[in-house]
């Protein structure tokens, strides 16, 4: 990594208390970096806190009952410690998100050119006519047929990919320097998906916005990002570049995850599932995370290990790692 | 939409129909002789029987219902028999007076409604939501003839800053017209307000966990605009369609309250039409509430289509 990242995440926490007083660490001890121009893949299974570290990043986490500790550092800026006002002002400009659920993630009743004109004037001291230029030629740029036309259409006149693409269009319009994109694709089919994922890999290349992509598909992954950060009950696992993680992964979970990565002729495939369950975040175990779960397991995994480098550009969350050497 | 719109026009026209049978049919089932009440302290059967003829009481009861629907198409509601005076003319007279009693309740109830639900919707599980709530529900159990009474005490009579009941004109004297009708209006007013608060708070915490919420959120657009503008948009709907019916009901008079606060409007015509045995004036006023009160119901639904760009089309 020789750039200076733009955003750096330095362990991060975070806790739910609901109503009954229960609290959940959906979140506990995450970090990671990506520098500009970058993607960095976040992978793991449903539950293990990737949406709500996006959501932290974004401080779109609900305001009540929710303690969060650690750094987040965009820009040199620490977001947790910046007022709700500044945090506005980044949102949807130098930081920007698009969502998992496509269908649900636009106002049924504005259209599509409006909530797109909404976001750009917002930041931008132009009126509503050169905004509305801006927005049509970001629907171009999104490879939507007629632009000109479609800026008019409520967003139930359009699929669910088309929708998708009107939120990359809306993250996009004010050129972030972030992108976090959560399950970008997890609601399409197949072609679909591919056509959005070649779409953000265009649009990297034009615009150069570092990319968190989130996903629980493997073979994403390895398509389209640079850097990976793997994720398991709350916790950052692995950290590597993409082929270095798909050569030696060096952490039993990641190992896991490879035997089951998803084949060719079945793309959507999710993670298969490796024996046993993920822990209940409400009271999770003292020590490894993943040992009720792990064919490695030794005595001393009863405390928990810390995410430590284990190779030049790589880090692992597990006493026994770097695993090579046992299998040598 | 044309077509969504032709439909709910078409059914308009059986629903009338079933009313009018009804409402004509409702009187013709209700215990006593009209022929006889008109008669008054007039014994004499032959006297009875002219009078039987002279209104048609005398026909069978489709032909009746068929000169009465006849009548009322060219604005002819009959005459009221107590009063001698055209039904059609006590009607005109009470209108305004229920409309501008109705108009003032919806506005309390809209103002009052809408900012306590999205106000407790915002600030779910807060102080404020509590309060508003206990409030809101009291509102909605409060009996109005009570509510109407301790406003009289404590406005009329202990503080004397309002008329405790008649009603003026509001081209006659505007301010007077005013004094004489917040009090009756807050009274109904609050009583929909309770409901609308409701409606208003659930509608509006469905839509602020919305995903496009989210979105809005993620614009870095402010919570204001966020609130007013994304979620409100969403969230009015069933809110309007809900103080159309209101409105609605609000016309039909407010018997209680008008008795209470003296105000001259359908309430209180319906109320001495009805114990008077007054048929013609019970069923005209009866005909034209129960008319309004659909219409507006098709107005809310035609309100609701077009506020709602999936079904716009
Ligand atoms: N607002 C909240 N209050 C309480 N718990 C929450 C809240 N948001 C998320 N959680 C919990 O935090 C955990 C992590 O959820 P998260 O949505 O981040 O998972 P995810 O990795 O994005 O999964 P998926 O792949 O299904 O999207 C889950 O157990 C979830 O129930
Ligand atoms: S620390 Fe122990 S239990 Fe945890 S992953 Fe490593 S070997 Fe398995
Ligand atoms: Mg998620």
């Amino acid at each position: 990594m020789s750039e200076a990242p733009i955003l750096s995440v330095e362990d991060l926490a975070v806790t739910f208390s609901g109503p009954d007083g229960r609290r959940t660490r959906a979140v506990d001890g995450v970090s990671f970096s990506v520098s500009p121009g970058r993607t960095l893949g976040i992978v793991g299974e449903s539950g293990c806190g990737k949406s709500v570290t996006s959501l932290s990043v974004m401080g779109l986490l609900p305001k009540v009952g929710t303690a969060i500790s650690g750094r987040i550092l965009f820009e040199g800026r620490d977001l947790l410690r910046e007022s709700e006002r500044s945090l506005r002002d980044l949102r949807g400009d130098r930081l920007a998100m698009i969502f998992q659920e496509p269908m649900t993630s636009l106002n049924p009743s504005y259209t599509i050119g409006d909530q797109i004109v909404e976001a750009i004037v917002r930041h931008r001291a132009i009126g509503r006519r050169e905004a509305a230029q801006r927005a049509v030629e970001m629907l171009e740029r999104v490879r939507i047929p007629e632009p000109a036309a479609r800026f008019h259409d409520y967003p139930h006149k359009l699929s669910g990919g088309m929708r998708q693409r009107v939120m990359i269009a809306m993250a996009l319009a004010c050129e972030p320097r972030l992108l976090i994109a959560d399950e970008p694709t997890t609601a399409l089919d197949v072609t679909i998906q591919a056509q959005i994922l070649e779409l953000m890999r265009a649009l990297r290349e034009e615009t150069g916005t570092a990319i968190v992509l989130i996903t629980h598909d493997l073979g994403v992954v390895a398509e389209v990002c640079d850097e990976v950060a793997v994720m398991y009950a709350g916790q950052v696992v692995e950290r590597a570049p993409v082929e270095e993680l798909f050569r030696f992964p060096q952490h039993p979970y990641t190992v896991g995850l490879m035997g089951s990565l998803p084949r060719f002729d079945r793309p959507r495939t999710r993670l298969a599932a490796i024996e046993g369950a993920v822990p209940d975040m409400s009271r999770p175990p003292e020590g490894c995370r993943f040992a009720a779960r792990c064919p490695f397991r030794i005595p001393r995994c009863e405390t928990m290990p810390e995410l430590a480098p284990v190779g030049p550009d790589r880090s692992a969350r597990c006493w026994r790692a770097p695993l090579e050497e046992l299998a040598a | 939409m044309l077509q969504l719109i032709g439909k709910r026009l078409a059914q308009l026209v059986p629903t009338l129909f079933f009313v009018s049978v009804l409402i004509f049919s409702l009187q013709h089932l209700l215990p006593g002789d009209p022929a006889l009440v008109m008669a008054g302290e007039e014994r004499d059967p032959v006297v009875i029987e002219q009078i039987r003829k002279q209104y048609g009481l005398d026909q069978p009861v489709p032909v009746q219902y068929v000169m009465w629907i006849g009548n009322v198409f060219t604005g002819d509601l009959g005459e009221s028999m107590r009063l001698k005076v055209p039904v059609s003319e006590l009607i005109v007279q009470k209108l305004p007076v229920t409309l501008q009693l109705a108009v003032m309740a919806m506005i309390v109830a809209l103002v009052l409604g809408v900012a306590a639900g999205v106000l407790s919707a915002v600030k779910k599980d807060s102080a404020w939501d509590y309060v508003i709530n206990v409030v809101g529900l009291a509102g909605i159990s409060t009996p109005n003839f009570w509510l109407g009474i301790m406003l009289i005490l404590l406005f009329a009579v202990n503080l004397g800053w309002l008329p405790a009941s008649g009603y003026v004109s509001p081209f006659e004297d505007l301010q007077r017209s005013l004094a004489t009708t917040i009090m009756p209006a807050f009274v109904l007013g609050t009583a929909i307000a309770g409901v609308i608060m409701r409606h208003t708070r659930s509608a509006m915490l469905q839509a602020l966990a919305s995903d496009y919420v989210r979105t809005a959120r993620a614009k870095g657009l402010s919570e204001r605009v966020v609130v007013w503008k994304h979620a409100m948009r969403n969230a009015l709907t069933p809110v309007i369609t809900l103080g159309a019916l209101e409105f609605g009901t609000l016309l039909s008079g407010a018997v209680l309250t008008e008795q209470i606060f003296s105000i001259p409007g359908f309430g209180k015509l319906i109320v001495d039409a009805v114990f008077n045995r007054d048929y013609a004036v019970v069923q005209g006023v009866v005909l034209v509430t129960a008319t309004t009160y659909i219409l507006l119901n098709l107005l809310a639904d035609l309100g609701y289509i077009l506020a709602n760009p999936r079904l716009r089309t």
